[in-house]
């Protein structure tokens, strides 16, 4: 193989800056990736009410209160809205993540897979509501 | 509407190392017609316009991918993209992303072709067998689990769609992983661990964060995205089980 | 200039190309082989092969009954001692090709599975889908990749044979990145560059398909034999030429003309069942099925299309799930290309120039006339296809064969030393020069695709389907009419890396020379065979003048010289191609003729 020869500049190397807003693929990517953030904000702000229990009712009141303001309700919204597109765009990608399953015969389809974890997720949710529900009433 | 139009406009990313320092961009007015392929567009160029203007073409059917460009940002095979879903235009013709243009639309496929020597892409039987004994039996339903891996064409659309091998070259890259996965999910092959390392290494799968644009691009339907992230488990249970197996042990 | 030494040389990496090279790195690993090639592997053009690979398999089939099948099909033109050794090859090698990886498509119970295909009277062509070449070449390319010994010089464009005291010693190529020339010695020379089929307007080839290591061979006086027969294929793609794979037609596939009538049963290959039949309909030979298309246009009964008369392949009654299964790469192909849906609506096809049936001269070992040259594949000619290919056996010819050229180069090549070395480097400075003096600036000159388009339709007009004496002449004129410009042809493209336009000129070259073989070997056959069909008062086939190989040597820039050779006829007598209803009473008859004879 030869590349700068004598007199002739060698093969152009294109620079890759900025290259996550060349094409709307790569621009949903990053939102993707981004949404981990806000797992992890909510993460905090959970392990933040552990703690807040382990040091007595008041200060768990405290937080519960704290859980109520405004701000609070805003950021719980964005982080609502984040955890399902976490959610959409981790079920997108997760039966790129699996081996080719048979079921009687034939091949077990993307969109069964991606069906699958909605449903999970739905159900889940519905679990934790009716526990929640109970827990109060 | 298409019978109205008679031309389209063509620009082309052109590099002549041996007379300017970077790339430059050429327009060019090409009759249209309503069955025409970029390739035909780029032919046309060549033919009438410029012979200088270069590019790798041959089977005009989409499986000799030579023909990897491209064409309005998004990586693409010129002989099976017509110009009549690019209309008004101009249609913007670029070398394949993330490799280094060498000439015009021509980028450097050595690393690429170094890179799939490197996997041991081929059959290491699990048990020999004489000719005499005939072929290896494989129902249809092992056959079809390497179906789509088997069908790449090298064409290298998936690593102008991946931003992991544009930022870091050394990534084996999503076609050759595809290979790789191809001839140890074969039923007759026995070379798992042979081809262990590769995956295992930093330029293996874990380059890889599921981006999947090189699944949304390929034009054989391959997907090798799937490839590299159902091997992610498989590297994952390598490492571990290490820990349980005695020294020298072999799968 | 730089030089490489190698011990076997081989020009091409194709199917046969890589077949040879892996046959010579078996058989002794301490030689080197410089693998040449214009293309990396994967892109040559044997990846667009669809159909399938020919080997007798099944119990009730025979060795007999492929040989059989292959000589009437190629019209009794065939070396009949090269066919005997191919059929009886053909499955074993199909085994080997297994045996490194080749995902064929297989039956319920694990083993390859077989289709019919036109001309073979029993089921034995092995398939992967339908890309068997793709399959096949990738399998090669990859398992070649095993080998240490040998070395690949991809992207390089063989200008030259080096021969030197009465021997081929080597080749010249350009390394097409940087336009450097290569010396590249070698003790034995394969070729294994493909067909011609460019050389005609419309064609199912890829762009390099352009005649080179013909043209080549042919410069340093080695005869090309048989090059009057050019294939046509019946169902190709209007405006491209691309190949719908005969596998439609084996799968069951109609060809309707404009009434909606399977008109093949007009032309001795009826009757119309409405399953497939061996040898029958649409599972005839090749010629005959472009040639009843022809008779179908003159009569009016065609389609027009936007890019001329076509007829229907009907795959409708098939239904969408066996389309995508057996057929999946042609659907994409009418879909995308046509936006015909195949399972909907039939696909307009016409024939196209798809395989040349002639060659380089080789001898049942692939040696050329020329010692220390060896041709294997679509380059050459060994003697299986006569004047009518079968379909499937080109595929498994580049295994059978590829092994042989392989294994009787390195054999050669044990046993010579290398050229003069000072005197190689001369030859080799000398063919630099002459193509740079090609492809330099000339003014006032054609573009290379003004001289292309003029050859190839001249060649479509005169040495087309169908041909006569006037309209052959009329090409031959013209190719020397156009060899004259080519003298001066215009390349503006001066640079010495990836300059592309200067190897289009020296193709356009390569391809002039092979064309003017084509054609006066052609008009010279004042006969019809197989795919040779003449219109002009030689109607019939003429085994008492004809049942000879044509033998075309360079004359430079005069006509070539037309010469015969002898046809090696050792169990099989002449007799009448007979397909359809006409074709089993034939054969019962012959059966009974043989058994009584034995």
């Amino acid at each position: 193989m030869s590349h700068g020869r004598p007199g002739t500049r060698g093969p152009y190397v294109r620079p890759m800056r900025g290259w996550w807003r060349r094409d709307p693929f790569f621009v949903r990517y990053m939102v993707r990736e981004a949404t981990a953030l806000a797992v992890l904000v909510y993460a905090i702000v959970l392990t933040v009410g552990v703690v807040r229990l382990a040091q007595g009712e008041a200060a768990f009141d405290g937080w519960l209160r704290a859980l109520r303001s405004p701000a609070s309700l805003l950021l719980h919204a964005v982080l609502l809205l984040s955890m399902v597109v976490h959610a959409h765009s981790w079920f997108e990608i997760m039966p790129k993540t699996m081996p080719i399953i048979f079921v009687g015969g034939r091949r077990l389809a993307a969109r069964t897979i991606q069906r699958a974890g909605w449903a999970a997720t739905v159900a889940v949710t519905v679990v934790v509501f009716a526990l929640a529900l109970w827990a109060r009433g | 509407m298409p019978e109205a139009v008679k031309s389209v406009e063509l620009e082309v990313l052109r590099y002549r190392p041996e007379q300017e320092d970077a790339p430059v961009w050429q327009r060019y007015r090409v009759p249209y017609s309503h069955d025409m392929s970029v390739l035909q567009a780029l032919q046309h160029v060549k033919d009438e316009l410029d012979g200088s203007l270069s590019f790798r073409w041959s089977c005009r059917m989409a499986i000799c991918g030579s023909c990897g460009m491209m064409i309005n940002g998004k990586p693409a095979l010129s002989c099976e993209t017509f110009v009549r879903d690019l209309l008004p235009g101009p249609v913007r013709i670029e070398a394949l992303a993330h490799l280094p243009i060498e000439r015009d639309l021509i980028v450097s496929v050595d690393g690429f072709v170094k890179k799939l020597e490197g996997i041991k892409p081929y059959l290491i039987p699990k048990e020999p067998r004489t000719l005499a004994q005939g072929e290896y039996l494989q129902t249809p339903e092992q056959l079809e689990r390497i179906e789509s891996f088997s069908s790449c064409i090298n064409c290298m659309l998936c690593y102008a769609a991946c931003p992991q091998f544009g930022l870091n070259p050394d990534f084996i890259g999503p076609g050759v992983l595809a290979l790789l996965h191809r001839y140890n999910d074969d039923s007759r092959d026995g070379g798992r661990a042979q081809r262990m390392e590769v995956l295992n290494a930093e330029e293996g799968v874990w380059s890889c964060t599921a981006v999947g644009y090189c699944s949304e691009v390929c034009p054989k339907h391959v997907d090798p995205a799937n490839a590299v992230n159902q091997n992610k488990v498989n590297s994952a249970k390598d490492y571990f089980l290490r820990f349980l197996q005695p020294k020298g042990a072999t799968r | 200039m730089d030089v490489f030494k190698a011990d076997v040389a081989i020009v091409g990496a194709g199917g046969a190309g890589l077949r040879a090279a892996i046959a010579v790195a078996e058989a002794d690993p301490s030689l080197t082989v410089a693998l040449v090639s214009k293309v990396y592997p994967m892109r040559s053009h044997t990846v667009a092969a669809e159909g399938g690979a020919a080997g007798v398999t099944q119990p009730h089939d025979s060795l007999d009954a492929h040989f059989h099948d292959t000589v009437a099909g190629g019209d009794w033109l065939c070396e009949q001692d090269v066919v005997d050794y191919f059929v009886a090859q053909a499955h074993e090698e199909l085994v080997q090709i297994e045996h490194w990886g080749c995902p064929w498509s297989r039956t319920a119970d694990g083993r390859a599975n077989v289709r019919a295909f036109g001309g073979m009277k029993i089921e034995r062509t092995w398939f992967a889908a339908d890309k068997t070449g793709f399959h096949m070449l990738h399998t090669l390319f990859q398992t070649s990749i095993k080998y240490p010994s040998i070395r690949r010089f991809d992207e390089h464009f063989c200008v030259d044979l080096v021969v030197d005291d009465g021997r081929v010693r080597g080749v010249v190529a350009i390394d097409i990145a940087s336009g450097e020339f290569r010396l590249i010695q070698a003790k034995a020379v394969i070729i294994a560059t493909g067909g011609a089929g460019r050389v005609f307007r419309e064609n199912t080839n890829g762009g390099i398909v352009t005649g080179d290591g013909m043209a080549l061979a042919y410069r340093h006086g080695v005869p090309l034999r048989d090059m009057e027969f050019m294939q046509y294929h019946p169902t190709c793609m209007p405006g491209t030429g691309l190949l719908f794979t005969e596998a439609c037609r084996g799968e069951g596939g109609f060809l309707l003309n404009k009434d909606g009538y399977r008109y093949l049963q007009d032309y001795g290959l009826g009757p119309a069942t409405p399953q497939p039949r061996n040898k029958a309909m649409e599972l005839g030979p090749r010629d005959r099925l472009s040639q009843a298309y022809w008779h179908e246009k003159q009569k009016g009964r065609t389609i027009s299309g936007p890019h001329g008369e076509v007829v229907h392949l009907d795959l409708r009654h098939l239904g969408e799930q066996k389309l995508r299964e057996r057929l999946p790469q042609i659907y994409e192909l009418a879909l995308i290309y046509l936006g015909v849906d195949p399972a909907r609506e039939p696909i307009p096809v016409l024939p196209a120039v798809h395989y040349t049936m002639g060659g380089i001269t080789a001898d049942i070992r692939t040696a050329a006339p020329l010692p220390g040259l060896y041709s294997v594949g679509e380059c050459s000619s060994v003697g299986i296809h006569g004047a009518n290919r079968l379909g499937s056996n080109s595929l498994t010819e580049l295994l059978v064969f590829g092994k042989v050229a392989g294994v009787e180069a390195a054999r050669d090549a044990v046993s010579t030393q290398h050229g003069n070395p000072s005197a190689l480097a001369k030859l080799a400075d000398a063919a630099r020069e002459s193509v740079l003096s090609v492809v330099a600036p000339h003014d006032g000159g054609d573009r290379i695709a003004t001289l292309r388009r003029e050859m190839a339709q001249s060649m479509e007009d005169g040495c087309g389907i169908y041909r006569s004496g006037s309209t052959m002449q009329a090409t031959c004129d013209k190719l020397a009419e156009l060899k004259q410009r080519y003298r001066r042809v215009r390349v503006d493209d001066s640079s010495a890396g990836w300059n592309t336009e200067r190897l289009l000129a020296l193709e356009l070259g390569y391809q002039l020379d092979v064309a003017q073989a084509i054609a006066h070997s052609a008009l010279q056959r004042k006969e019809s065979r197989g795919s040779h069909q003449r219109l002009d008062g030689y109607e019939q086939r003429d085994d008492v003048n004809y049942l000879q190989h044509s033998l075309a040597t360079y004359q430079g820039d005069d006509a070539p010289r037309i010469g015969y050779g002898p046809v090696k006829i050792t169990h099989l007598p002449p007799g009448i191609r007979a397909y359809g209803e006409a074709g089993e009473h034939y054969d019962a008859v012959s059966h009974a003729e043989e058994g009584a004879r034995a």
